[in-house]
C-alpha cells in the first residue's frame, strides 16, 4: 500500500486561502486506509477551511467529493468533470502524488494542490504503524535474500551486506530503532536454511529499472478495443506511450 | 437480500411489539412516542402494562449478561405518564367506508378489531351483555391485577374512534344474530369464554358449591357472597388462582388450591403462584376431586384422588387416578375452576354449526364461521389465552374482515414472524457490561391481603429511565455502506465487542453490534453508520438552530453542546432544559453515548458558524462502552490541535464529564463554556 499523511492544515490553507469556490477530493483506495485522504479526512480538512475561511470572514464555497480510487481514469475523469461543471477555482486532492499528478493532466485550467505527503510503500505492523518495506526499484532481488530487500531495508541499500556498522543487537548504525537489513536477511536465510546463498556475491545491478531511467511504466497485455477501454484524451499521450 | 430479522423480544411477543423502540424511545424522554409505537401494536397497551405475562421478557438478550429487562414495567411507565396526550390526541380513519360491522363481545379481542376496523374507515357497532365494557378484564379479573380503571382507559380510546358501544344488549336474546346480519356487513363474534365449567362427581349439587367466574363477577362487582371460613378451590390456573387469592381478602381463614397438575404442570403463571403462597395460600398439587361431603345438604369437605398422570403419551389430557389413595379435605365452600366453556346463547335460533363438545364451528384460516360474513376471534374460538394474545387475534380478525369486505374473498390468514437474531453469542456478552434490573418493592403479603388495592406501584421517571437504558437495543446497531468500504480493517481493531469482520468488506454481524457506533466514528472511509442513532442528522438541526436564532436578531454566541443522554435522570432536562438552553444560546443535542461522535462531527458546528462546541461524557467509569470515552478524548485532542493549526483557539471545544447527574452538573459546564465563550468574543468586560 502507498502510504502517505495527511499535511498540516495550515500548509493546506496556505495553498487555497486565495480561492472562492474549491473542490475537495478525498481517495477510497489506499489513502483512505492509512488514515490521510478518505471520505472522513475530507470531512474534516473541509470543516477546518470553513472555520478559518469564516474567521477571515469570507464567503469560500468548499465542495467535497471523494472518488472510489485517483489513479483510475474513469474515476478521475468523473472527478474532472465535476471540477469543470461546479466551476471550481480550485481542487485539493487528498490522493497520494499518483492521485494528484494525473488529475493534473486532465485539469486544464484549473490548479490541484495535494493535501498528503505520499511517503513510501509499507505495511500496517500494528494499527496506525507503517513501514516501509519496498523501493519499487523494478528489479526484484528477493528470491536471493530470503524475501527481505536489500534496497529497502538497509539503509545504504547494499546488494551485499552486511557493512561494518551492525550493532550487536542486529540494529542500523544509524540509529538503535533501524533494524540492520541485513542482519535480518541473514536471519532469515538461516530460518530457510539457505545461508550458503550469503557467500555468493551478487553482482552489480542495473539500476535503470528504478528511478534512475527516468519516470517508470508498465504496460501488461490487456489491449481491449471496447469503448470503455479507449484512451481518455490526447493530452495523456506522453504518460501513456510504452516504454 | 437478506429477509430482516428480529431480536427474540420482538419474535416472541404475540403482537410483535417493538420493544427497543420505545425502550429508546423513554430513554430519550420522548414517552408520547413510545406510546404511539406501543398502540400500534397493541391497543390495550394499558392493560398489558398491568397483566401481560410479558413473553417478550423471557427473550430478551439481556438475560444472558444479567436479567431481563423489565418490559411490561416500562409499559406501564409510559401509559400512566401519557394519559392527558393519549386522551386529547385525534385518530382519524383512513377513509369513511359506507360498511358496518356488529361485534358481539367487548373484550380484548373484539375491541382491538372494533379499534383496527374503525381506522380503516368501518362504522362498528360493538354488543355487550354486561352492564360495562371489558369482558373478563371488567368482569372476572381481580382489581388487585387489575383496577377497572386500567382498563376504562383503553376502552376510551378506542370508542373516541367513533365505536359504538351497546350496553346490556344481550344477543340471542334482545336481538338475534339474524336480525344483526341483516343491518351489518359482517358481523365477528368475540364473546370470550364466558362460562365456568363444572364437574361431574357426587355431591356437587351441595350447597356451597360455587363456579368460579360468577363468583369474580360478584366480586368484581363488589358484592361477593359470604363462603365461610375454610374454601377449598378446584383448579390449577390463572383463574383458580385469581379465585384464591380473592377468597384470602375476602377474610377466609383457610384456602387451599388444589390442581390435578403437578406443581411443575400447573398452567398458572409462576409469579402468580409465587404471590398465592406468599398470601397464605395451601397449594396441593396432583389430587382430582372424588366426592364433595354434604351434611344436611350443604358442603362439609371434599375428597380427593391421587392424579397419577394429567396427559397421555400424545400429550393430550387424559387423568389417569390411583382410586385408593383418597385424602380428604374440610370445607365451607367449594369453588370449581376448572375452566371455561363458550356460551352459545348469542346463536339461539341461528344456522351456525357447532361442534360435538359445545363450540362453534371455525375456520382458522379465514377466521371465518359457518355463515359467510361471520366470524370469530379470541377465546370463543381460540380456546384459553392471555390478554395479549386475545388482542393478536382481534388484528388479525380485522384484517379478515376488511378483506371480505373489500373483496368478497376470504383471506388466508398468515401469522407470519420474521427470524428471530437469536441469543447474544458468548464471546460477545463477555464483553458487556453488567446493569443491575431496577425492582420495584411491592407491598407485603400481610398487607396486599387486607384489600383489593394494587400491591405493585409503577416504576418513578428515574427508574424507567435507568431500566429503559439497560436494553441493548438489538438489530439497531452498525451497517456499512459496501461502496465506501475501504476494508480498512479500522472497524475490526477497534470495536470493543469483537463484533466486526472483514471479507470483501467490512462486515457487522447485527446479532453481535451493540450500537456504541465507535466504529462508525472511527471510519476513515465514513461507510459505517447506525441504523437507529446517526450523528450525520445532526447536521440541519445545527443549521436550522444557528439560522433560527440569527433571524431573531439575537447577537450572543451560539453554542453546540453534544452530551450523553444516558447521564439524564429526567426527561425535562431533555426537553423543557433544551428549551431554557435554547433561550440562552444553546442548542443541546442529547447522545446516546457521546463516542459516537466522529471527528467531522466534533468540528461542523463550528463550520457551520457555531461559537463553540462543547461535549459532555458520563463520568466514564460506568459508561456503556468500554474504551469510548479515551477515543472520544483522542478526537477531542486532535479536533484542538487541528484549531490551533489554523490560527483558532482550541478553547472553541469544551470537554466535560458529567458530575453524578445531568440535572446536577450540566448547567454549571455550559455557564462556564458560555463565559469563557463571551470573554473570547470580548462581550463581557473583565470586573474585577
Amino acid at each position: 500500500m502507498i502510504i502517505s499523511e495527511t499535511k498540516p492544515i495550515g500548509e493546506i490553507l496556505d495553498f487555497v486561502r486565495d480561492y472562492k469556490k474549491i473542490l475537495i477530493v478525498g481517495c477510497g483506495g489506499c489513502a483512505t486506509v492509512c488514515f490521510a485522504g478518505g471520505e472522513s479526512e475530507v470531512k474534516t480538512v473541509a470543516n477546518l477551511l470553513r472555520i478559518a475561511f469564516l474567521k477571515q470572514s469570507r464567503a469560500v464555497e468548499i465542495i467535497e467529493d471523494c472518488a472510489l480510487r485517483q489513479c483510475e481514469y474513469e474515476f478521475a475523469d468523473k472527478i474532472v468533470e465535476k471540477a469543470k461543471a461546479e466551476g471550481v477555482d480550485a481542487i485539493l486532492s487528498l490522493a497520494c502524488g499518483v492521485g494528484v499528478n494525473f488529475l493534473a493532466t486532465k485539469l486544464g485550467p484549473i490548479p490541484i494542490y495535494p493535501g498528503v505527503n505520499t511517503e513510501f510503500f509499507g505495511a500496517a505492523v500494528e494499527h496506525g504503524f507503517w513501514v516501509e518495506l519496498c523501493s519499487g526499484c523494478g528489479d526484484c532481488m528477493l528470491h536471493l535474500t530470503g524475501g527481505i530487500c536489500p534496497v529497502t531495508r538497509c539503509t545504504k541499500s547494499l546488494m551485499n551486506g552486511p557493512c561494518g556498522g551492525t550493532t550487536k543487537e542486529g540494529k542500523c548504525e544509524i540509529g538503535p530503532e533501524v533494524e540492520c537489513g541485513w542482519a535480518l536477511i541473514i536471519k532469515r536465510l538461516k530460518e530457510i536454511g539457505q545461508m550458503d546463498r550469503i557467500g555468493k556475491v551478487i553482482p552489480p545491478r542495473d539500476w535503470s529499472s528504478s528511478r534512475h531511467g527516468g519516470p517508470r511504466r508498465l504496460r501488461k497485455d490487456l489491449k481491449l478495443e471496447t469503448e470503455a477501454a479507449k484512451p481518455p484524451s490526447a493530452l495523456e499521450k506522453n504518460l501513456r506511450s510504452s516504454k | 437480500m437478506a429477509e430482516e430479522r428480529k431480536p427474540p423480544c420482538v419474535v416472541s411477543c404475540p403482537v410483535m411489539t417493538d420493544t427497543r423502540f420505545y425502550a429508546q424511545k423513554i430513554s430519550e424522554g420522548k414517552y408520547e412516542e413510545a406510546l404511539e409505537i406501543l398502540l400500534r401494536a397493541n391497543p390495550f397497551s394499558s392493560v398489558c402494562g398491568r397483566i401481560c405475562h410479558h413473553p417478550c421478557e423471557k427473550g430478551c438478550r439481556r438475560a444472558k449478561i444479567d436479567s431481563a429487562v423489565s418490559l411490561r414495567m416500562l409499559k406501564r411507565f409510559v401509559v400512566e405518564n401519557t394519559q392527558e396526550y393519549r386522551n386529547s390526541r385525534k385518530r382519524e380513519p383512513k377513509a369513511k367506508l359506507n360498511r358496518k360491522v356488529a361485534i358481539i363481545g367487548s373484550g380484548p379481542s373484539g375491541l382491538t378489531a372494533a379499534n383496527d376496523l374503525a381506522l380503516e374507515g368501518y362504522s362498528i357497532t360493538v354488543f355487550e351483555k354486561a352492564q360495562n365494557p371489558g369482558g373478563m378484564l371488567h368482569l372476572a379479573l381481580p382489581r388487585y391485577r387489575l383496577p377497572y380503571s386500567v382498563v376504562q382507559m383503553d376502552i376510551q380510546d378506542i370508542l373516541s374512534l367513533g365505536v359504538i358501544l351497546k350496553c346490556g344488549v344481550e344477543v340471542g336474546k334482545d336481538l338475534t344474530l339474524a336480525e344483526l346480519r341483516k343491518e351489518h356487513n359482517a358481523i365477528l363474534i368475540a364473546t370470550g369464554l364466558a362460562e365456568s365449567r363444572s364437574l361431574d362427581v357426587p355431591g356437587i349439587d351441595s350447597e356451597g358449591v360455587f363456579l368460579a367466574i360468577p363468583y369474580l363477577t360478584s366480586v368484581a362487582l363488589g358484592n361477593p357472597f359470604h363462603l365461610g371460613k375454610k374454601v377449598v378451590v378446584i383448579g390449577g390456573g390463572n383463574v383458580a388462582v385469581d379465585v384464591a387469592r380473592s377468597v384470602v381478602r375476602l377474610g377466609a381463614e383457610k384456602v387451599v388450591m388444589v390442581s390435578l397438575e403437578s406443581r411443575k404442570e400447573m398452567p398458572a403463571w409462576e409469579s402468580e403462584i409465587k404471590e398465592a403462597l406468599e398470601e397464605g395460600i395451601e397449594i396441593i398439587n396432583s389430587r382430582g376431586p372424588r366426592a364433595v361431603i354434604n351434611q344436611d345438604h350443604r358442603v362439609a369437605g371434599i375428597e380427593f384422588k391421587k392424579c397419577v398422570s394429567v396427559f397421555d403419551q400424545d400429550q393430550r389430557f387424559n387423568p389417569k387416578y390411583d382410586e385408593k389413595n383418597v385424602m380428604l379435605l374440610p370445607a365451607d365452600s367449594i369453588m370449581i375452576a376448572i375452566g371455561q366453556r363458550v356460551d352459545l346463547g348469542f346463536a339461539r335460533d341461528s344456522n351456525l354449526k357447532t361442534l360435538p363438545a359445545g363450540r362453534l364451528e371455525f375456520n382458522p384460516r379465514t377466521m371465518s364461521l359457518s355463515e359467510p360474513g361471520i366470524f370469530g376471534a379470541g377465546e370463543v374460538v381460540y380456546g384459553p389465552g392471555a390478554a395479549v394474545e386475545a388482542v393478536q387475534k382481534g388484528h388479525l380478525v380485522a384484517r379478515a374482515i376488511d378483506h371480505y369486505l373489500k373483496t368478497g374473498q376470504f383471506l388466508e390468514i398468515e401469522d407470519t414472524r420474521p427470524a428471530s437474531i437469536g441469543e447474544i453469542p458468548e464471546e460477545t456478552f463477555k464483553k458487556i457490561r453488567e446493569r443491575k434490573r431496577v425492582e420495584v418493592e411491592h407491598l407485603s403479603a400481610q398487607e396486599r391481603v387486607k384489600g383489593f388495592m394494587e400491591f405493585e406501584r409503577t416504576y418513578t421517571e428515574e427508574e424507567a429511565l435507568r431500566e429503559a437504558r439497560r436494553c441493548l437495543s438489538c438489530t439497531a446497531g452498525a451497517f456499512v455502506d459496501e461502496a465506501l468500504c475501504a476494508s480498512c480493517l479500522n472497524c475490526v481493531r477497534i470495536c470493543p465487542f469483537g463484533v466486526a469482520r472483514v471479507e470483501k468488506t467490512a462486515i457487522m454481524p447485527e446479532e453481535k453490534c451493540q450500537s456504541c457506533g465507535i466504529c462508525a466514528a472511527e471510519c476513515p472511509a465514513a461507510a459505517i453508520a447506525l441504523k437507529v442513532f446517526q450523528t450525520g442528522l445532526m447536521k440541519s438541526e445545527i443549521e436550522e438552530f444557528l439560522r433560527h436564532t440569527r433571524e431573531k436578531g439575537k447577537s450572543e454566541s451560539l453554542i453546540v453542546c453534544f452530551a450523553c443522554l444516558y447521564e439524564t435522570r429526567t426527561r425535562k432536562t431533555l426537553l423543557e432544559g433544551k428549551q431554557e438552553m435554547l433561550q440562552q444560546g444553546i442548542l443541546l443535542i442529547p447522545i446516546p453515548c457521546v463516542g459516537k461522535l466522529s471527528l467531522p462531527d466534533l468540528l461542523s458546528p463550528l463550520a457551520l458558524g457555531a461559537e463553540s462546541v462543547v461535549i459532555i461524557a458520563c463520568a466514564g467509569e460506568d459508561c456503556l462502552y468500554p474504551g469510548a470515552d479515551s477515543l472520544l478524548m483522542r478526537r477531542v485532542t486532535k479536533a484542538k490541535a487541528l484549531l490551533s493549526e489554523i490560527q483558532v483557539s482550541p478553547e472553541k471545544i469544551d470537554f466535560w464529564k458529567t458530575r453524578e447527574a445531568a440535572e446536577i452538573s450540566w448547567q454549571a459546564f455550559l455557564q462556564i463554556s458560555k463565559t469563557k465563550t463571551m470573554f473570547s468574543q470580548g462581550e463581557v468586560n473583565d470586573h474585577k
